[in-house]
């Protein structure tokens, strides 16, 4: 996170100008409501603008004084986070991830400290067969409203009858790429691979992510996004083997690359897309017409999270609605809450990036929950980054 | 060969120049220089986890140290009379000790420790009464203590070992000749000798230790060490709070620095 | 005989500390990844018992890493030492004797900020904003630095050369400059005086800082992550890799033995050659 990159920089497109102020109108309303209620706007203002001047011991409520969040890059306002340390005392530690694999890792492994984090769909199974997570008391998350919820994206949340995550954000995996660098833009992962050792040699990212990057090359190759066949996974093995030498970089975290113009494609989440495109118009968020990936995000709370407190009050405080247009307005991920939609300016429903035209959709399949543990998935994409 | 010299000065020193005018950056982004501000200052200061880690950093790091210059000297001494295989053995684990990479001692320790885990807390579980909470082992500051003594504690012995070698055997037994206690003549003639090498272990040791990022990594379980907190700001796009806190620890060890010098120069003129 | 039994006693007081340590953070975890290297990796990740060579059989598909980390570890100790030994030598023979601490403590300095901040910071001076930006305004365009191998070798030499620096600077500056002027008298030019009085006699100082950083490089993890854009994978990063992402424990620990195995060879080796015997070896280390 840390990455809202709409702090400083001036909005260009000018439909964004008016949803952007759309949004803010929303975050007065925020504060006004936090004046009222006694929390104190000049708590915040003070807080954001001085934060030496804010004594710990004078904020420090029931809550404790800490909170460790495991999440991915650019996928929360920094707003949103100190606000929630000025209203209850409880400082955040962020640490951001590439890919679900590596929290499972994490995990595996134990003692992490963390108190939440953010797994994918597929992995929330795979957390409750191997006692990772735990199962969440709903009564103490009010702004979480079931009804509220597209089913479509919330479902992982329930295993065996018992709900385990609440859902966060949902969105597409595709392709961003350069209009500038790349006129013919790709249509397909089969284009984005023969741009890449082609025309775009030397300015490709692909993610350090089993899932995503090896999905590419699966469906390039005309195959399912989630195979775990093994002679699928050889030819796309060979596939990022042959293009490696005309990769900029194995990252997950392709915002920096992309901007510093080091970059002209990479595979790319589609909020991430919209953040770029918004900051920089020649940054164009397209899906693959062979395949893709569609997904959905959740909050967890690991087995033995030690504030488990706080970590309630936080996903209960990201949840609010006014909240999750804040961090919506950062990140641009779509949240399947209704009640958040409706908070959205109208021209939201029709952004593309957003919401993608049915006949694109269709072709995108969620995560499969086998391919988080696949021995043959692990090692292709460790041969892959050490060839 | 001057011009030379000041080039390389030059290579060494515009990273630094870098890091700490990024540090007085105003805006978001560490590399996207925005105007002169020390906001990111308060920022590092005031945040818990920044100064946490720091703490957790210099607690580990005077730890491995002090643990490694009082075995490691203890060590050099007792070796320095020693032949035989027992000799070649403890030469072969100290080298071995030096020569295998950081990766493999915080992979090692990693795999062996939470195996050992694995199998100590259910017994722990089991000797407990009912009702009681048992205790339960896991990765944490003796982990990483540990893990860095093992590599600083041979550096240590070697360090006074070489120094043993170079020392003024006649003042040791004319210390013997004339009936000093052994206790005595190690106290009053081979400490003064041996001391600046086992000064200079334990600071190779706090330097080694605070800076290590790759065996904390694996080992610290929940403690975040000042590396690992850098690494994870990395990850997450870095702010110019990074270089706030390269810049402090910079400044910090400076002043150390100048403060020793000024006191061995102020002693030595008292002499 | 008393005396020697009090002797031998003591000595082994003097011993357990450290025997302890290299029995349950040496020996004993070493024990445990061997074992585990014959084993395999259960359906979810980790480790399950079991005795098979399959791991080891494995370990072509890193061969990649295994080349990588013998090309760059030696070529990237060999540009730290051409650029480390005519500072050395400007150091401890050009210099005046005022500036001399002076100049060597700066040499340090840099050390003291974490060696990921000064990584980081060669990110942004090669990547696209940085010294690329500077060519195009001289005409040179499209060139790209991030990433790429020469990106690795700065943040090499970048980061080791003061290990480099010190020991030759220690070999140097023990030389009798008395030996110099003898040589220029006997009417040696400087070059032969170079290489037949000065070179030889620094050469266990060569030794020590190439060796240092030798050691360091074959288990680098850093600066191939971040200059090398996650492309380059050391042996380290291979096996970060194994143990953070695909959960592989056993082949991990076969990787790990593996590497353990090499530095010992290949270190006992270079010291047989450079310094020969016993003797030189608590004498490299230093």
């Amino acid at each position: 996170m840390s990455k809202s990159y709409k702090d400083n920089m001036p909005i260009t497109a000018k439909k964004f100008m008016e949803e952007f102020r759309r949004y803010e109108k929303g975050s007065v309303s925020r504060r006004h409501f936090m004046g009222v209620t006694g929390l104190g706007t000049a708590a915040a203002v003070l807080g954001s603008a001085m934060p030496s001047m804010m004594p710990k011991s004078a904020k420090a409520g029931s809550l404790g004084d800490r909170l460790i969040f495991s999440t991915w890059p650019n996928y929360h306002n920094p707003v949103n986070v100190e606000n929630f340390t000025n209203d209850t005392g409880v400082n955040i530690q962020i640490n951001a991830f590439g890919s679900n694999e590596e929290m499972l890792a994490k995990l595996q492994a134990g003692a992490t400290g963390w108190d939440v984090f953010v797994p994918t769909n597929y992995t929330i199974s795979n957390y409750v067969d191997l006692d990772l997570i735990q199962e969440l008391d709903l009564s103490r998350i009010p702004n979480h409203d079931p009804s509220s919820q597209n089913p479509m994206f919330a479902d992982p949340a329930t295993v065996n009858g018992k709900v385990y995550a609440v859902l966060k954000n949902w969105g597409t995996t595709g392709i961003v790429y350069n209009s500038k660098n790349l006129k013919n833009g790709p249509t397909s992962w089969k284009d984005f691979f023969d741009l890449t050792m082609g025309e775009g040699s030397g300015h490709t990212i692909v993610h350090d992510y089993q899932l995503t990057t090896i999905g590419a090359a699966l469906c390039a190759n005309g195959h399912s996004f989630n195979s775990v066949d093994a002679g699928e996974l050889e030819m796309a093995e060979k596939l990022l083997i042959e293009s490696k030498p005309h990769l900029f970089a194995i990252t997950s975290d392709y915002q920096p690359g992309m901007r510093s113009g080091d970059a002209w494609m990479s595979i790319c989440w589609n909020g991430d897309g919209l953040q770029l495109n918004k900051d920089l118009p020649e940054m164009k968020y397209t899906l693959a017409s062979d395949g893709g990936e569609i997904w959905s995000d959740f909050y967890c709370i690991p087995k033995d999270a030690p504030h488990v407190d706080a970590a309630y009050a936080f996903i209960n405080y990201l949840l609010d609605p006014k909240v999750q247009v804040l961090e919506f307005e950062s990140h641009g991920y779509a949240t399947g809450d209704t009640r958040v939609e409706a908070l959205l300016p109208a021209e939201t429903a029709d952004n593309e990036i957003l919401f993608p035209a049915a006949k694109l959709m269709n072709g995108l399949e969620f995560g499969a929950a086998n391919t988080l543990t696949d021995p043959i998935r692990a090692e292709v994409i460790a041969r892959f980054k050490s060839a | 060969m001057r011009l030379y010299s000041i080039a390389v000065y030059l290579f060494l020193y515009i990273p630094i120049g870098i890091i700490v005018l990024f540090s007085f950056n105003s805006g978001r982004h560490a590399s996207d220089f925005q105007g002169l501000s020390t906001m990111w200052y308060g920022k590092a200061l005031s945040n818990p986890f920044v100064m946490e880690s720091l703490v957790t950093s210099l607690i580990i790091a005077f730890a491995a140290a002090t643990l490694s210059s009082l075995t490691g000297t203890a060590a050099a001494l007792a070796l320095q009379r020693m032949r035989g295989p027992m000799r070649v053995l403890f030469d072969g684990l100290i080298y071995i000790s030096i020569t295998i990479p950081g990766i493999v001692i915080g992979i090692t320790t990693l795999v062996a420790l939470v195996t050992a885990f694995d199998i100590v807390n259910p017994i722990l579980a089991d000797m407990w009464p009912e009702g009681v909470k048992p205790p339960k082992l896991s990765l944490g500051y003796a982990s990483v203590i540990a893990a860095h003594t093992l590599f600083t504690m041979s550096l240590v012995i070697v360090l006074v070992r070489a120094r043993i070698a170079g020392m003024d055997r006649a003042l040791i037994e004319a210390s013997t000749d004339l009936y000093a206690t052994p206790w005595r003549t190690f106290y009053q003639i081979t400490l003064p000798q041996i001391f600046p090498a086992i000064m200079a272990g334990f600071l190779l040791s706090f330097t080694f230790s605070f800076d290590d990022f790759i065996i904390s990594f694996f080992v610290a379980g929940p403690n975040t060490t000042l590396p690992i907190y850098v690494f994870s700001s990395i990850r997450r796009g870095i702010t110019p709070e990074v270089n706030a806190i390269g810049t402090i620890v910079l400044a910090f060890s400076l002043i150390l620095l100048v403060t020793a010098q000024f006191l061995l120069r102020a002693r030595n003129e008292r002499k | 005989m008393t005396d020697n039994k009090k002797g031998s006693w003591l000595t082994v007081a003097l011993l357990t500390p450290t025997s302890m340590w290299f029995l349950f953070m040496l020996v004993m975890p070493m024990i445990v990844v061997v074992i585990f290297s014959f084993g395999e990796r259960s359906a979810v990740g980790g480790y399950v018992a079991s005795f098979t060579f399959d791991q080891y059989a494995n370990l072509p598909a890193r061969l990649k890493a295994f080349t990588n980390t013998l090309t760059f570890a030696p070529i990237g100790t060999f540009l730290s030492l051409i650029i480390a030994y005519p500072l050395a030598y400007y150091l401890a023979v050009k210099v005046d004797r005022r500036w001399r601490l002076l100049l060597l403590v700066l040499v340090i300095v840099p050390f003291w900020t974490s060696l990921l901040i000064r990584t980081y910071a060669w990110i942004f001076i090669l990547g696209g904003r940085g010294i690329p930006t500077l060519l195009e305004f001289i005409g040179l365009e499209g060139i790209r630095m991030i990433n790429t191998p020469f990106a690795v070798y700065v943040g090499i030499v970048y980061g080791y050369l003061p290990l480099m620096v010190f020991p030759i600077y220690v070999s140097l500056e023990k030389l009798d400059k008395n030996l110099l002027e003898a040589s220029n008298d006997l009417g040696g030019t400087p070059w032969r005086t170079f290489m037949q009085v000065t070179l030889p006699l620094s050469m266990p100082g060569v030794a020590t800082g190439c060796m240092l950083v030798f050691i360091l490089l074959m288990g680098e993890f850093l600066i191939p992550a971040f200059l090398g854009g996650g492309k380059i994978f050391f042996l380290g990063n291979a096996l970060v890799d194994l143990f953070v992402q695909s959960r592989n424990w056993p082949f991990g620990s076969a990787l790990a033995v593996t590497l353990v195995i090499i530095m010992v060879v290949t270190v006992s080796l270079y010291m047989r050659l450079t310094l020969g015997g016993k003797n030189g070896r608590d004498q490299s280390l230093m």
